[in-house]
């Protein structure tokens, strides 16, 4: 029995009076994947904020590895890729040198080497020289995934990964993070509905009223239960 | 004795210590021969130096405190020290102003002292400032602390550089000296007096203050664990 | 340390894409010069006190803009938290900021030098030259200060007119000694009259520059 990768106690954030997040009890096992769902400003992008130590819990508290996430060491810190909203690219760089950036702040050993895969696994080879800026927001989105998985990270926090995707790009997205899975890394992903990914299993929880209960059996995902389970 | 009773007392000792104060410097020391009696302000900016130049330290001490051990308290505290050394600062500033008129004939003057206290003054101005501009939130407080610390650390450069400074170009006066030169045994009795009045006028508005300021943090954290708490009973678990 | 290089070498790219905007604050530190010339009305006669002067007011203003532009960088798409959450240190991501603005503000000095000399009827001789050394020490110092400072204001409400007002009371002991030593290098004496000066200013890079490598941490988190 390995050490969860992922475990929260009791988490729980306020926001001014407000909670928005509360006795939020969760453990990940690596190689595992799991999806929080919930709709808009129900705390999910706010509980994985507070996974990857970028907001501070207003009680309980969270681990990664073990470490708690508000003073996580930055040798844990290179084995996490996040994925936000925000694509964390600099418009004025181009996609290559974007990557190449945070390759070299993750200490990867040939960061020419690595950009060039990744934007190659992105779709985004063609465009490799071109500044961010001239992007839409899916080729950005896909830029962003790359970058968050550049270092080969053994946990991804993933906020609406398919959100301003197409369907080529949704399936782009979908396979970095079943390849992901299938290398032994774990992925806590969000979204507002449970997406179709083939070929891996995932828990599904659902945040209501700040809370995180978890939803489906992960074999009744696979037999598609789950869209009528939803269909409210 | 509960902390109201202790506030009170100090209330009561500083009223007692500031009545024997005034009456000590206006009926008691006999005024410096060469200044007349503006130079009493001296017994009022002497102490005052201290308590601005004490709290502003407070402020960066308590910000220490909350950046290693992160209880909102020190926080407070911090915050407290800053409002009421902003008081003395510029009680001292226009004492100090009230004194130049009589002696030097101008409003102000930069020689060093004044200089340094008026940088201080903007120091603190400008902590104030920024607690203002941002919301209540543990980084805000996280702002404070750094900028007070860094501020402090700056002070003793800036006493050096403006000593300095002056050395090589005089003020129109040179500032009479403080705690030297007190011949008279009345003149240090009552020095002593008026630094002891200060101090614990100080210390009482600061905890009247930090007392205002601590129970607004815990009438805050009592209202978030309230609000969990409804929550639960309205959400289920 | 490849992440303070690889920071330093990206804010340097990002500042040469820019282009005009780096020239328009690079112009606008040297109008600075331009008002003081007609405020001071020194040109009729040369006053290396007023040259002084106006020099290190060019230079704060530029210092300011400078240490403003290098933690901007980072609010385009949040990429301030892509920096936190790499594995790069709170502590290098200041060194390299502090890097990016005293460039900054070298490149602006060497500019209001050149116009300060022209403008206020100077030469350029030895005592320009031995200028460098001081003006070294003075960029050190703002920038070290105004790096910390921004990363406080840039996320305050009104935080661009709150980085001065934090900045220069606290930068007050180097700004007098550094104008005091410029004017005595200007007036040609020898840096051993200026130790005084020079210890100062030395004392106020080292204490700066200390403090923002250990407290960048406490400001820069994203709470």
């Amino acid at each position: 029995m390995s050490a969860p990768v992922v475990e929260t106690h009791s988490l729980a954030k306020t926001y001014g009076l407000a909670p928005v997040l509360r006795e939020v009890d969760l453990r990940m096992l690596a190689g595992t994947g799991a999806f929080i769902i919930g709709g808009n400003g129900a705390g999910k992008s706010t509980l994985l904020r507070m996974l990857a130590g970028l907001e501070a819990p207003s009680g309980g508290r969270a681990l990664i590895f073990g470490q708690d996430t508000r003073r996580l060491a930055a040798r844990y810190r290179r084995r996490i890729g996040v994925m936000a909203h925000e694509s964390f690219l600099y418009p004025m760089l181009t996609a290559r040198e974007n990557l190449e950036f945070y390759a070299e702040l993750f200490s990867l050993a040939d960061p020419r080497a690595s950009a060039e895969l990744w934007l190659g696994r992105v779709g985004l080879a063609e465009v490799a020289d071109a500044r961010v800026r001239t992007f839409s927001r899916g080729m950005e989105q896909r830029l962003s995934a790359a970058r968050a998985m550049l270092a080969d990270p053994a946990l991804l926090l993933v906020d609406e990964p398919f959100a301003s995707l197409d369907h080529d790009g949704a399936e782009i997205v979908a396979s970095l993070l079943r390849g992901a899975i299938e290398r032994g890394a774990s992925v806590i992903a969000t979204a507002h509905a449970v997406p179709e990914i083939d070929g891996v299993e995932f828990a599904v929880f659902e945040i209501s009223r700040g809370l995180l209960l978890p939803l489906v059996h992960k074999e009744e995902v696979r037999r598609g239960r789950i869209r009528s389970l939803l269909g409210r | 004795m509960n902390n109201s009773a202790i506030r009170n007392w100090l209330g009561y000792a500083t009223l007692a210590l500031m009545v024997a104060a005034l009456f000590m410097v206006f009926d008691y020391v006999p005024p410096e021969a060469e200044q007349g009696i503006a130079q009493l302000i001296f017994y009022f900016h002497v102490p005052l130096a201290w308590v601005a130049f004490a709290s502003f330290g407070l402020v960066a001490i308590a910000g220490i405190f909350y950046l290693w051990l992160g209880d909102q308290l020190w926080d407070d505290l911090g915050y407290a020290a800053a409002e009421t050394g902003m008081v003395f600062c510029t009680l001292m500033i226009v004492a100090g102003s009230i004194w130049a008129k009589p002696i030097w004939g101008t409003w102000w003057t930069w020689d060093s002292r004044l200089t340094t206290t008026f940088i201080l003054w903007l120091m603190y101005g400008g902590y104030l400032m920024l607690r203002a501009s941002a919301d209540d939130t543990p980084q805000t407080a996280r702002f404070g602390a750094v900028l007070g610390i860094v501020a402090v650390l700056d002070v003793p450069i800036v006493i050096a550089s403006v000593r300095l400074w002056r050395t090589i170009h005089p003020a129109v006066l040179v500032t009479k000296q403080g705690g030297h030169g007190l011949e008279d045994p009345r003149m240090v009795a009552t020095l002593l007096v008026c630094v002891a009045a200060f101090t614990l006028l100080w210390v009482w508005l600061l905890m009247l203050r930090f007392n205002q300021l601590l129970t607004r943090s815990r009438m805050g954290a009592l209202a978030v664990r309230i609000a969990f708490a409804s929550a639960a009973v309205a959400g289920g678990k | 340390m490849s992440g303070f290089a690889a920071v330093l070498r990206k804010d340097l790219r990002l500042e040469l894409r820019s282009g005009e905007s780096t020239l328009a604050l690079l112009a606008l530190s040297m109008l600075v010069l331009v008002v003081l010339v007609f405020a001071l009305d020194a040109a009729r006669v040369r006053s290396v006190d007023a040259a002084a002067g106006a020099l290190w007011v060019a230079m704060v203003f530029a210092g300011m803009l400078g240490a403003n532009r290098a933690l901007l960088a980072e609010r385009d798409n949040g990429a301030i938290r892509g920096l936190l959450l790499s594995p790069l240190d709170p502590a290098t991501l200041y060194a390299a900021k502090l890097a990016a603005a005293f460039i900054f503000m070298a490149v602006a000095e060497v500019g209001a030098v050149i116009l300060m000399v022209l403008f206020f009827n100077l030469d350029f001789d030895g005592s320009t030259v031995r200028l460098a050394p001081i003006l070294i020490l003075g960029a050190i110092g703002f920038s070290a200060l105004a790096t910390l400072l921004s990363a406080i204001t840039g996320r305050t409400r009104g935080g661009d007119m709150l980085l001065p007002i934090l900045a220069v009371p606290i930068f007050v002991p180097a700004l007098i000694a550094g104008v005091k030593a410029s004017a005595a290098a200007l007036a040609g004496a020898p840096f051993s009259t200026m130790g005084d000066w020079l210890k100062i200013m030395i004392a106020f890079d080292v204490l700066f520059v200390t403090a923002g490598y250990l407290l960048f941490e406490y400001v820069i988190g994203q709470d």
